[in-house]
């Protein structure tokens, strides 16, 4: 176990290089902040002393070798826009996007396990379609459309929650509720087909034949069976939630990551893309391992040398 | 009754009278401020320094923390508020003198060694500030005593007050403060001697102010400013609905008619000063060269239709891009008229029957903008001119703007913030500036001429000249002036709209 740990972390630290090596092409080459950074009165002398100060008007492996020296330390340059480390404002935005990322990972899991076991025992029942249609609806709605009918509904018409910004557990529940709905569609449905190839095999048979309570049928041997592929797309979705958190975002106006990560894409804000990026990576570098290491928990079959 | 009782009785009336006037006119206050102000705006700050803040969502926190010389008013005239008066000295020298009594939020007086260290600061390279290349032409800034200055420039600078009135780059920041304290301390708690005091900003979230008692010209009348960004307009306006916000920036066209009805909730709307046309690129060899196929393109182009059917009403047809709000603008221009049939004869007369041109436009910069350039490209068909239609991305389409790369049209909006047509005609009429797509030797002179010239006739004359000339011309294709729409609760009082997209709070009120 030990060794395998020791691998996976060398195996992690070649993803994370691989990873700085893509942000920086792929930010290089959406193009040069300078322009968007001076007055139109300005001349090109003042563009090339700007470019000069920035480090930009050295070759791009130069850039790139002074950009990996910086981040092994863990300096991801100041930010042109803001004027401050990137990796500082990141730093800033994290805590709002963890808390939402949690809150609607929590929500969705609370919401989608128990109803995708409801459908899976009784398949082709009321609420199994109903369900299914709740599943259907929410992988196919836009979220930005889902966000902004739930503003309508539950903050101008039903006044329940504060419409939008950061602040106490009520202004969590609309942005969460949100960026859960896609989510918990996709889990309700595995959770569902997951479950039913569990409980046609013959151990749930056993297990029914023994007269056990079928709630201990259906959780211990069921869901226990089943729970591999669901946290396996849990933990993705996690991840995925962590960096797809930015329409949420925007339209609750939730100051996250994905805010400033987008608006540092459209201002060039190299420092900022860069170090968005390698901290989301990251936590899916991080999260990944953690699920693999379930994984042996869950099922004594697996193991890992 | 003796005069001294009347006296007395005199004055207990006028204080009675007094008291209970003040406690009903909104606007009038009693020295305390009152209340909370909820501002939300599209966009959030990027840092809290003044000289280097880009856009107008960064001057509305300047505007109430700090000060400038001069301020416009909303016509577009410079009004003096730290400097209380300027003479020429020279054509290259002005001298200031500055106001007396104003005190930094932490006691500090304000004095000329603080404008001094001001600009200096902004033309520091080090400082990197955005619009340095707007002041770079002040060779010298010498302080001749507390409230005196002066300034020297290269060449003499007809619009030097405008400059400093232009955006809040030049906020006047606490020489003595910074100094001492130094740079970093200074911005994460900045202090000015605007009329709020700096209280709190998370960053993307909101950025809370306080008032300042002690205000040279008196204590504002809410004690608490909220500016929030909140960049998608239907949550800006839900807010405004349900009172979480009281004045909501940039409604859209579409979305006025839905605000107004709304109850408590007001929308006020003002031409702004930003203008929109079509970028023609006459540099490179081609059709556009030629004069008539300019001009042509104008007249196909039927502004009232964009105007009433995809704005929504919400902009006035431009005969050039140029405002009434900017000096030098010529009021005797009038649109080119909606005219298919001149463009096509026009266009026959050049010589182009299968005309093809590249048409490239932002989507989501402007108001609108996408939709309105695909109207444009649609009209353009109809006169015979085939059109390449491309959707760009804003950073894309800037630097091919500014590096001369843009092929043949391109839809743009231009905010002259400097109120004069200096501001507009030296950046897109002369070929070395940074948005020119246009040569022209004989209206370049003409713009230098009127930029370097103290005489305000003799520019007036020459900017009439010069506007004659852009219209006959045609370097551009012109379209029309925004109008800007602002969703303010009916409990807010004395706010005013203003084309320049700023806000100014010192005399704002609430009523709770």
């Amino acid at each position: 176990m030990g060794g395998y740990l020791l691998r996976r972390l060398y195996h992690s630290f070649i993803v994370i290089f691989g990873i700085t090596l893509i942000i920086f092409i792929i930010a290089h080459m959406i193009g040069d902040p300078v322009v968007l950074l001076l007055s139109p009165e300005a001349t090109q002398a003042d563009r090339d002393e700007l470019q000069r100060q920035l480090g930009l008007d050295r070759s791009l492996p130069v850039q790139y070798m002074v950009f990996l020296k910086d981040a092994v330390r863990g300096h991801f340059g100041i930010s042109f826009r803001h004027q401050r480390p990137a990796l500082e404002l990141v730093f800033q935005h994290l805590p709002a996007t963890l808390e939402l990322t949690l809150a609607a990972m929590v929500l969705s899991i609370l919401i989608s396990i128990p109803l995708g076991i409801l459908a899976s025992m009784k398949p082709g029942s009321l609420l199994d379609r109903t369900g299914m249609t709740f599943a259907l609806f929410g992988q196919s709605a836009p979220v930005f459309w889902i966000g902004i009918m739930f503003i309508l509904l539950f903050g101008v018409k039903l006044r329940w929650f504060p419409i939008s910004g950061r602040g106490g557990i009520e202004n969590l529940i609309m942005p969460a509720m949100t960026l859960a709905l896609f989510s918990t569609a996709a889990q309700t449905r595995l959770t569902r087909s997951s479950m039913m190839d569990v409980l046609d095999k013959d151990f749930i048979r056993t297990a029914r034949s023994k007269g056990l309570h079928e709630f201990k049928v259906i959780l211990k041997h069921g869901l226990k069976n089943a729970l591999i592929p669901i946290i396996t797309i849990v933990a993705l979705q996690f991840g995925m939630m962590l960096s797809g958190a930015v329409i949420t975002e925007t339209i609750f106006a939730w100051p996250g990551v994905g805010r400033l990560a987008v608006n540092a894409i459209y201002n060039r804000d190299y420092p900022v893309i860069q170090a968005a990026v390698f901290v989301t990576s990251l936590f899916f570098i991080f999260i990944n391992l953690i699920v693999d290491l379930l994984y042996t928990k869950i099922d004594p079959r697996i193991t890992y040398r | 009754m003796s005069n001294l009782k009347k006296r007395e009785n005199f004055i207990k009336r006028f204080l009675l009278v007094f008291f209970i006037f003040c406690f009903f006119t909104p606007g009038i206050s009693l020295g305390t401020p009152k209340g909370k102000l909820v501002i939300a705006q599209g966009v959030d700050l990027t840092s809290l320094d003044p000289a280097k803040h880009h856009t107008t969502g960064e001057f509305n926190y300047d505007n109430a923390l700090f000060d400038r010389l001069y301020l416009f008013d909303v016509q577009g005239n410079p009004v003096p508020r730290l400097a209380v008066s300027h003479r020429i000295i020279n054509d290259t020298t002005w001298e200031f003198k500055l106001r007396k009594g104003v005190k930094f939020h932490n006691g500090d007086p304000f004095t000329a060694a603080d404008v001094k260290f001001t600009v200096e600061r902004i033309l520091d390279p080090k400082t990197k500030a955005p619009f340095a290349a707007n002041f770079r032409h002040i060779k010298d800034v010498k302080f001749i005593d507390d409230y005196t200055l002066q300034m020297v420039t290269e060449k003499p600078d007809p619009i030097l007050t405008k400059r400093f009135a232009a955006g809040a780059t030049t906020s006047i920041l606490p020489s003595k403060y910074i100094k001492e304290k130094g740079e970093d301390p200074f911005l994460r708690q900045p202090i000015g001697t605007g009329p709020f005091k700096f209280a709190e900003w998370v960053r993307n979230d909101r950025l809370v102010l306080e008032a300042y008692e002690g205000y040279w010209a008196g204590s504002p009348l809410v004690k608490t400013v909220v500016i929030r960004p909140i960049p998608e307009d239907a949550t800006r306006i839900a807010e405004l609905q349900t009172g979480g916000v009281d004045i909501a920036v940039n409604i859209p066209p579409f979305l006025v008619n839905q605000v107004k009805a709304m109850p408590g909730v007001e929308v006020q709307s003002v031409p702004s000063g930003r203008v929109m046309f079509l970028y023609l690129n006459t540099l490179a060899l081609g059709p556009l060269q030629d004069k008539r196929v300019r001009q042509a393109l104008n007249y196909a182009v039927d502004k009232k239709s964009i105007i009433e059917k995809i704005l929504m009403g919400s902009g006035f047809q431009m005969a050039i891009n140029l405002t009434p709000y900017h000096f030098g603008y010529d009021p005797s221009l009038q649109p080119y008229p909606y005219d298919p049939e001149k463009a096509k004869k026009l266009l026959a007369e050049a010589g182009y029957k299968d005309l093809k041109l590249v048409f490239n436009t932002p989507s989501g910069r402007y108001i609108l903008d996408k939709q309105v350039s695909e109207a444009i490209a649609g009209m353009f068909e109809k006169v015979g001119v085939k059109i390449d239609f491309k959707v760009r991305e804003w950073g894309d389409y800037t630097k091919d703007l500014v590096t001369k790369k843009l092929v043949d049209i391109g839809f743009i909006g231009w905010g002259n913030v400097n109120y004069d047509a200096d501001g507009t005609f030296f950046v897109y009429f002369i070929k070395d500036a940074a948005f020119s797509y246009y040569e022209d030797p004989e209206m370049k002179n003409w713009i230098i001429e009127a930029r370097y010239n103290l005489d305000e006739k003799k520019r007036k004359d020459l900017y009439a000249r010069i506007s004659k000339k852009v219209f006959e011309e045609a370097p551009l294709v012109f379209l029309y002036q925004q109008q800007d729409h602002w969703g303010v609760s009916k409990k807010v009082k004395n706010f005013q709209t203003r084309g320049d997209e700023n806000f100014y709070l010192y005399r704002v009120g609430v009523e709770k």
